[in-house]
């Protein structure tokens, strides 16, 4: 057969192109694979009895007549726990860190409520229920730390008696001369900002299915994780078994945003406990236990101060950062994970000479505090770009002129932020400008003076900010931690059926990394897309890999399928330059063919893969071993990882009765470097601008003085429905794309980041007429409500 | 979160109904369960037995009675209230109540007998049921008995209801001739309960005022109405901020609230007023 | 006692008796006695939607709904509007604008706007968005849900 002599321009470009989502036809049928779907013979099912003290010493566990009840297997206490699984805790090198051990069932101490103290196996979730109302746990309570203010003081009790205090992190960065530029600063504005703290709110709540097979002495564990390297690693140390005899699966997940990121007790109790029972054991969180377990979000305060010239150039930041980060230090991220990034990136895009922070993490009778989509950066931006508009306002300058100003341009990269992270060339100042013309920042400022003319309270808020994604092995994603985040592994195989798998560490929780990751590899392997099969978020399929997490999955995934992709291609040229007996330099490969440019020999890469595996003798033996197989597997590190930027900007009107804010125009411009699959991309920013919105608004954990959960359901932690979120427009701009393997910059976490600070920013500006700044998030009805009257009686 | 144990029997007759509760101490009717079940779940009630309703036929449908007012049957959804042509017609406000009430797949299942008995002082139905003069039909081992809906609500989820009685019916009485209303409600989350809503009638009477999430039951204003007088909304407002006993919680605090319920009422007011001189 | 009761429900379209405690929430007597694991448990306190069912055509949460007040009804759920071979309209409208990432909230979202779908004009935004308001998705930011919603009224509208 011929072939048209245009094939090379048909050869299908899928980088970069809207195709709908493979993983879509079972999810809409209700076909998908949730842990919570797992069924095995003789399953059974745990709940915990979880502490209702934030601060005691366990003084007895009494278990009455608990296993008299028909369908109870078995009460675990954490020293039984401690007889099956090693302790285990977050270490790290950085300097002034503690790390705490994390027992998987409370020992002798409560540090949270929520926190696990026994745990009942029984043949229902009902009946595990039944049982935890038998037994009785007494408590002598100790005092509860609930202020990490109060709790950083040298003479505050001490939550982990074996600690020199309850900080368990603190940095200190310095550049330039701060102290020296306040003094002669023209203009300094500054204050106390207040991130409260949130909690991811997965739509699935988190689950473990552990599966002990006493005869090949393995476990097997689904999860609902996003990082299941990290648990097998972890789980192999735990219970003494070697790597290939612990298998760590996620397989659909429902959501991850960074809460499913960490190694959670459960998922060590349901594993310690089947590989005691023999027996297939099942977790399934409610959500009661999700909003008071699952690691919590940001919870800091920071005290900051920027100093401007009269033209609004920025000459000093500084910056006191405590965080919040509850009971103890998050596995593998440590407590540093948050806060430290507050820090680090507080400087945001703008040129800044002169800054100096310290960040300390304090320990206090709540939640662990872990990763959450945008981790520390979505304080640095609200108080970074707070701090800006304040600055504006007193000099009398348009708030997107400082920007503009401030803003590292492009012929200024790459640069090295003060503190000391290094930004590669990305749409600073594009994205800004994309986006005054794409909202219509001018007239929106006309809109706005007419309604304030009315008596409405209307307000534009904008918000630049930037974030390393796609972290390569110079920098870890949480500072000193023994754990290696700069690289991923893809195994790209065609078998001897001619099937192309690719198979990836990382794991999906609803990107659709199945699609796009497929994209990549059957682009540059030069197979048709429905050809791809994708192996996901399996600790079987490579053989190192920590997850998806820090908006790696595009930058890791697509590098490493690409290498992976062009070497498996590779082979195939050579053995196709044997059997269509042509040079190497004349085959090319596309749609699952290769053939001899400009000529009509030509065979499938099915064929090719039947000739090299099964008909022996089509292939010679020095060439089958030389090439092995049609497979490769390839690690990618980016090495310093790349930028993605973006502005935000919104319109949003407060009522002057109510005082609800409502956001009436939002509008996100970013670089997120060479897009893989726009309408996936829009659905990250419009998700993470969601959540954003939620953070800004209305979402708020609340813990009372003695350390009580008080939002422990979906009524009183409150996330957005349809209502509250508006419609919004996104703009990518792929301006020069970076260095890293294919020029993506990951994109999952943006919304997030740049969605509080642009919201603070409107609603402060709609009652600048007040004098009113949002200093502390969410601005609920009822704080708007209690800063509007103490600004009208003044 | 999972219920505990507990029976179960379904009724047809609202006599076999009170003759279960009567069988059983702390024996409980579950209608709709949207409010029920989620406390079933978080094991936030421990009842031995509940009387299922759902099969009365008796107690479903929208009937016009005699005085040319309606009697609605315990039963009946609120989605059937929803849209029901002649609650559209003769208590518009109503209608327009219940696009406030939870979410579709809710008024689906909730009824007005169990948002009546449950007693939430957030909730519409209650507080509408004061504003409109409702009587709640209730029968019992003692025969039936109609409460006056402004003496039936006594404190959060409590109300006058003996404990092996059920609410069969709330009947309204036909709204005052030329009558304009109002509707107002503020949750930050659509479909939420109101941190506060009013609900006012305005006619050659003066006005009518309800307040709902203010005060520890669904509370007829009388001392606003009295502010009222022939047309002071800011009077109305202001009386009724000093007649509401608010108290804090997650959603919003005694002073928010007690704001709330001024701004609300003002505007209740005059939509009711613009009604009424239409 | 706390004696068991017996229950015929029919679940799309298949008639099923079962003995079951009158504590069993009927979302788990359909994802665990049935095996119809399309059907997902996100709060148990019926805020989330995760669960939204139809019974005798109209959704409810089934969370909040007890097995055994599904005797003698009909229930459908998500498996019931097409599998992944052959989706269904409302399914492609979801798959084309891409109204899903994790999928988690999907069944509850697909069954809400078949119901709202034979209940509402849905004429503006607006209202679809509150016919939504009581399914919380966290991935989307809800924009695309409304677009596929938008596209399955106008779907229905030309019939």
């Amino acid at each position: 057969m011929s072939l048209p002599n245009d094939v090379e321009l048909t050869r299908p470009q899928y980088v970069g192109a809207t195709v709908t989502r493979r993983e879509d036809p079972r999810l809409l049928s209700g076909e998908g694979n949730y842990v919570a779907d797992i069924k095995r013979h003789g399953m059974l099912h745990i709940a915990f009895r979880r502490s209702d003290q934030a601060h005691a010493l366990i003084h007895k566990i009494d278990i009455g007549e608990v296993l008299s009840l028909p369908g109870v297997i078995g009460v675990y206490t954490g020293k039984d726990i401690a007889e099956i699984a090693k302790p285990y805790k977050a270490t790290s090198r950085m300097k002034n860190y503690q790390a705490t051990y994390i027992p998987p069932l409370a020992i002798d101490k409560v540090r949270y409520v929520g926190e696990a103290v026994v745990a009942v196996v029984a043949e229902s979730r009902y009946i595990a229920e039944d049982a935890l109302g038998l037994i009785e746990v007494e408590y002598r309570p100790l005092p509860v730390l609930v202020d990490p203010e109060k709790a950083l003081e040298p003479e505050a009790p001490k939550l982990h008696e074996q600690l020199g205090s309850n900080v368990l992190a603190e940095r200190e960065f310095a550049r330039g001369e701060v102290a020296e530029v306040f003094v002669n600063a023209p203009v300094t504005v500054g204050g106390r900002f207040h991130f409260t703290r949130t909690t991811p709110v997965t739509l699935e709540t988190r689950a473990a299915v552990a599966e002990y097979d006493k005869g090949a002495k393995s476990l097997t564990l689904h999860s609902t994780t996003q990082i299941p390297g990290i648990v097998r690693d972890k789980l192999s140390e735990i219970f003494d078994l070697p790597g290939p005899r612990v298998r760590v699966i996620a397989p659909d997940v429902g959501g991850g945003f960074g809460g499913k990121t960490s190694l959670y007790s459960e998922e060590i109790v349901a594993s310690a406990i089947s590989r005691a029972l023999g027996k297939p054991i099942k977790w399934v969180s409610d959500r009661m236990e999700d909003l008071m377990t699952t690691g919590h979000a940001f919870d800091e305060v920071v005290y900051a101060d920027i100093a401007v010239t009269k033209d609004g150039e920025i000459v000093g930041l500084k910056a006191d950062v405590i965080g919040d980060v509850g009971a103890y230090s998050i596995y593998p991220w440590t407590a540093t994970i948050e806060p430290v990034q507050v820090v680090s990136f507080m400087p945001g895009p703008y040129r800044i000479e002169n800054y100096a922070a310290r960040v300390r993490a304090v320990a206090t009778n709540k939640t662990l505090t872990g990763a959450y989509r945008g981790v520390g950066r979505p304080i640095s931006v609200f108080v970074m770009d707070r701090l800006l508009d304040m600055a504006a306002r007193k000099i009398g300058m348009d708030p997107a002129e400082i920007r503009r100003r401030n803003l590292v341009n492009d012929d200024e990269f790459p640069y090295k932020a003060a503190s000391g992270l290094v930004w590669d060339k990305s749409a600073f100042q594009s994205c800004l400008r994309e986006a005054r013309d794409k909202i219509g920042y001018e007239e929106l400022r006309r809109e706005q003076n007419l309604a304030r003319a009315e008596g409405r309270w209307v307000g534009v808020g904008i918000a630049s900010y930037a974030e390393l994604t796609g972290v390569g092995s110079r920098i870890a994603v949480a500072p000193g931690m023994p754990i290696n985040t700069g690289t991923e592994t893809c195994n790209v195989a065609i078998d001897s059926t001619g099937a192309v798998t690719a198979s990836f560490g990382i794991a999906s929780q609803g990107q659709g990394m199945e699609t796009t990751l497929a994209q990549v590899v059957a682009q540059e392997l030069g197979v048709k897309l429905e050809d791809v099969e994708i192996i996901l978020g399996d600790t079987a399929a490579v053989s190192h890999s920590t997850g998806t997490y820090a908006s790696r999955g595009a930058v890791f995934g697509g590098g490493a399928g690409t290498l992976a992709a062009q070497a498996v291609r590779e082979k195939i040229i050579r053995v196709a330059g044997h059997l269509l007996e042509a040079a190497e330099e004349d085959i090319e490969v596309g749609d699952g063919n290769v053939w001899v440019k400009g000529t009509d020999s030509k065979m499938t890469i099915r064929d090719l893969a039947r000739a090299l595996y099964s008909n022996m003798g089509s292939v010679p033996k020095e060439m089958r071993d030389e090439i092995d197989n049609l497979e490769a597997t390839k690690v990618y590190d980016p090495f310093f990882g790349t930028t993605t930027a973006a502005t935000h900007m919104c319109l949003v009107e407060v009522d002057p009765e109510t005082y609800n804010a409502k956001i009436k125009k939002y509008i996100v411009v970013e670089d997120c470097g060479k897009v893989i699959n726009p309408m996936i991309a829009n659905g990250q920013a419009h998700g993470g601008v969601a959540q954003g919105i939620g953070v800004a608004l209305m979402e708020e954990v609340i813990h009372d003085d003695t350390g009580q959960v008080l939002t422990a359901s979906l009524v009183d932690y409150v996330v957005p429905s349809a209502v509250e979120v508006p419609s919004m427009d996104v703009m990518h701009v792929e301006a020069e794309l970076p260095g890293t393997i294919g020029g993506f910059r990951g994109l999952g976490e943006g919304g997030t980041i740049g969605a509080p600070a642009c919201i603070a920013n409107a609603i402060s500006d709609a009652l600048s007429p007040l004098g009113v700044e949002i200093m502390e998030l969410p601005a609920t009805p009822e704080r708007l409500f209690r800063l509007i009257e103490a600004a009208k009686s003044l | 979160m999972k219920p505990a144990l507990f029976d179960y029997i379904r009724v047809t007759t609202v006599d076999d109904a009170i003759r279960a509760l009567g069988s059983c101490n702390d024996a409980k009717v579950i209608a709709g369960g949207q409010s029920l079940v989620p406390m079933l779940n978080f094991r936030m009630v421990d009842t031995p037995l509940f009387v299922d309703i759902n099969g009365i036929d008796d107690l479903r449908g929208i009937t016009e009675t005699s005085n040319g007012g309606l009697r609605i049957g315990a039963l009946t959804r609120h989605f059937e209230l929803e849209v029901s042509p002649l609650i559209q017609e003769r208590y518009p406000l109503l209608h327009e109540a219940m696009k406030y009430v939870a979410h579709l797949a809710i008024r689906n299942r909730g009824t007005i007998g169990g948002s009546i008995s449950h007693a939430d002082p957030a909730a519409e139905l209650p507080a509408l049921a004061v504003l409109l003069d409702a009587m709640i039909v209730a029968r019992g081992p003692r025969g039936e008995r109609q409460i006056a809906a402004v003496d039936f609500f006594e404190a959060p989820l409590t109300t006058s209801l003996e404990a092996d009685e059920i609410v069969t019916a709330v009947e309204l009485p036909p709204l005052p001739e030329n009558s304009g209303w109002g509707f107002e409600e503020f949750a930050q989350r659509h479909g939420d309960f109101a941190v506060v809503g009013v609900a006012a009638l305005v006619g050659k009477y003066g006005a009518r005022i309800s307040v709902f999430g203010a005060h520890n039951t669904p509370l007829r204003a009388r001392e606003a109405e009295k502010a009222f007088g022939s047309g002071d909304t800011n009077a109305a407002a202001e009386a009724l901020q000093s007649e509401v006993d608010p108290s804090d919680d997650l959603h919003g605090s005694a002073d928010y609230r007690r704001h709330l319920a001024g701004v609300l009422c003002k505007r209740a007011l005059n939509n009711a007023m613009s009604g009424y001189a239409l | 006692m706390k004696g068991k009761i017996e229950i015929r429900v029919t679940v799309n379209g298949e008639e099923h008796h079962a003995s079951v405690e009158p504590r069993l929430l009927l979302a788990d007597f359909i994802r665990e006695n049935l095996d119809l694991t399309g059907t997902h448990v996100g709060c148990e306190h019926g805020i989330c939607g995760a669960c939204t069912v139809l019974m005798n055509g109209d959704s409810v949460r089934a969370c909040l709904t007890l097995a055994v007040q599904a005797d003698g009804a009909e229930v459908e759920t998500v498996e019931s509007l097409g599998d992944s071979e052959n989706l269904g309209s409302l399914q492609r409208a979801f798959r084309e604008h891409h109204a899903l990432q994790c999928g988690f909230c999907t069944p509850g979202m697909l069954m809400t706007a078949t119901d709202m779908l034979r209940k509402y004009p849905l004429e503006t935004e607006d209202e679809i968005r509150v016919g939504l308001s009581g399914n919380i998705c966290r991935c989307t930011g809800y924009q695309h849900i409304v677009d596929a919603i938008s596209a399955a009224r106008d779907e229905r509208n030309k019939k």
